[in-house]
């Protein structure tokens, strides 16, 4: 394998790692502190690509789009959890899993009743190369890494800095003392909701010019999103980094080395972590209360 | 004698019912009901007597499915045969992938499943596409030779097959629901703890449960696999993952005939509602979560406590009549 390939093999691994701690950061905060699993976080991926398909269409401006995908699915997740979940919070957490694949495959069936069955291309925003090490690799690439990597400060800044970020760190410990403390917990959970549908939209957004748009999209990249909540440990920040570029390192050099490995190497190495240690790298133990 | 007629009688009825509504409804209407049955009956048992709830039900069915296709395209012409190797590869893959999946929590359990599902997709749709065609499937329906007494190449004898292992399935499960066994599933369900106190090994009862029901669906996913002559990627695609959860949920979680009538009111507004909207995952998507939020019980769930009554008035009148006509004797 030269150096160029392997450079080029490597950016390409951490953008798509990038997507996948995008999506994987609103899968894991639900479960941090609300204790559901939350399907429909793909959902708002997928909004968030349609949305940015639509809006550049009619633009021609692809970030303007970007931001109003995610903006849409932060909206549509408020709305699903002022509907649905806030009724099924109590309950056990297979029921928000069962509900959250309801919400998911109707959402699915409204893309395809407007948008169609089709796949729509969306144009890269820039076509640019820059060298690293000697070696051409597409600046949007880079540019995703970049939003990635400033999401997560920006996640790590308001969870440690901001009273609230505090409030759902100490609810993610023990949501009864946070009650106990005269803390609204049914608004903190409406905040983290709406922060992960906008990280999953801009997930989206970010990925839709890299692939096709299409209404299947969300269960395309639902096997590796989960490969990396579950390598990282469900409610780990942390956690879902570190499995979220290993997953994207595996998916990008495995599938340099024999293509068939970019889908199953990660579900080997989920395999082998899951024997070693059922709660994945970084896992909480704590279970519904 | 008396225990045995009140132990098969409900079964042998409920299947009799089936077999009998072929006079007013389609033959292969009335097959993909029992086949679809079966499929749900193993996400049942998970779902209401062990408390796992599986999202990877397709992966099991396309193991089934894709064992039987490849004896019968590459291999020999018995469907008998093919069956069998259809439900040995399920009971493999379920006894390989079960002592890692069944020590996880209920949560993991559900996502590593549902993961191995997407995974078997692209190993029959993209890896193995040399031996599987990938998405134009197998095709071998010339291949099922014709066999002596039950001939399941064809359509009314293979329905005749399905409803006496549909019938014998039933029952399988009737008695792990009396057993100890089925006891024990249920305590590991509500109280690990306790079950450990009682001497059993939580992990024993459900690898056990886990290895019953995959192999169960891998049955049905060798019935489809008989009775279309093709099988693609198509039976494991994700899009179809809730199918067993939503029908198993729709005809009452953990009832012994639920899974049926489940069956039967999921495919037949499927065949009414795919006429008029094309639509059909919106449709299912927003009945999952209707479903859900209106509470859990299900179809037959609601529907048991009034046949119960109905019932034991019934059985109370009789035992009263010949008191009566002695009294006035």
């Amino acid at each position: 394998m030269t150096t160029e390939l392997l450079i080029s093999g490597v950016i390409f691994g951490l953008s798509i790692g990038a997507i996948f701690f995008l999506m994987a950061i609103g899968l894991s905060l639900c479960f941090g502190l609300m204790r559901i699993i939350s399907l429909d976080q793909l959902l708002y991926y997928s909004v968030g690509a349609y949305l940015t398909y639509a809006v550049s269409v009619g633009t021609g401006n692809i970030w303007l789009g970007v931001a109003a995908g995610a903006a849409t699915a932060g909206a549509v997740a408020f709305l699903v959890e002022r509907f649905v979940f806030l009724r099924i919070y109590e309950r056990e957490l297979t029921f928000s899993m069962i509900t959250s694949f309801g919400i998911l495959i109707g959402g699915i069936g409204i893309i395809k009743s407007i948008w169609g069955v089709v796949p729509r291309p969306v144009q890269v925003p820039t076509l640019a190369q820059m060298s690293v090490f000697g070696t051409d690799v597409p600046v949007y690439r880079l540019i995703v890494i970049v939003i990635a990597a400033l999401v997560y400060g920006g996640i790590w800044l308001f969870l440690n800095r901001t009273i609230i970020g505090k409030a759902i760190r100490a609810g993610i410990e023990d949501v009864q003392h946070v009650e106990g403390l005269g803390i609204n917990v049914s608004r903190l959970f409406t905040i983290t909701f709406i922060i992960a549908g906008t990280l999953s939209g801009l997930a989206g957004g970010l990925h839709a010019p890299l692939i096709m748009v299409d209404p299947q999209m969300g269960l395309e990249v639902l096997a590796f999103v989960f490969m990396v909540v579950i390598i990282g440990g469900l409610g780990s920040i942390k956690g879902t980094l570190v499995s979220a570029i290993l997953v994207g390192q595996v998916v990008s050099l495995g599938s340099l080395v024999y293509a068939p490995l970019a889908q199953m190497a990660p579900f080997a190495i989920m395999l082998l972590i899951l024997l070693v240690k059922p709660t994945g790298l970084y896992g909480s133990t704590l279970v519904k209360k | 004698m008396v225990n045995a007629v009140r132990w098969w009688g409900g079964i042998v009825v409920a299947w009799g019912l089936v077999g009998a509504s072929t006079l007013f409804l389609p033959v292969p209407f009335i097959i993909e009901v029992v086949i679809f049955s079966i499929y749900t009956m193993g996400c049942n048992f998970l779902l209401g007597r062990v408390g796992f709830i599986s999202f990877g039900q397709p992966a099991y069915l396309a193991i089934g499915a894709y064992g039987t296709a490849f004896y019968m395209f590459y291999f020999g012409t018995n469907p008998y045969i093919g069956l069998a190797i259809g439900i040995l590869s399920g009971l493999a893959a379920s006894a390989i992938v079960g002592p890692l999946f069944v020590r996880l929590r209920s949560d993991y359990f559900a996502l590593v499943n549902l993961a191995l599902a997407v995974i078997v997709f692209y190993l029959m749709q993209k890896v193995l596409v040399d031996i599987t065609k990938g998405d134009n499937g197998l095709w071998y329906l010339t291949n099922i030779a014709s066999t002596p007494i039950l001939d399941i190449s064809k359509r009314t004898h293979f329905l005749a097959f399905a409803l006496i292992a549909a019938a014998l399935i039933w029952a399988f499960f009737k008695y792990i629901d009396d057993s100890i066994y089925g006891a024990c599933c249920l305590a590991t369900k509500v109280n690990e703890d306790k079950l450990l106190f009682l001497g059993y090994s939580n992990y024993g009862v459900r690898l056990m449960a886990f290895i019953i029901a995959n192999t169960t669906t891998a049955f049905a996913g060798a019935l489809y696999a008989v009775y279309l002559g093709f099988v693609s990627p198509e039976v494991t695609s994700p899009a179809r993952a809730a199918d067993p959860v939503v029908v198993t949920i729709l005809g009452g979680t953990g009832t012994l005939y639920g899974p049926l009538v489940g069956a039967f009111a999921y495919t037949g507004m499927k065949d009414v509602i795919s006429k008029l909207i094309g639509n059909w995952e919106l449709f299912i998507g927003f009945l999952l979560v209707f479903i859900m939020l209106a509470g859990e019980k299900g179809i037959w769930g609601t529907l048991q406590p009034y046949l119960e009554r109905w019932f034991s008035r019934s059985a109370k009148a009789k035992a009263a009549e010949p008191h009566t006509a002695q009294d006035a004797r």
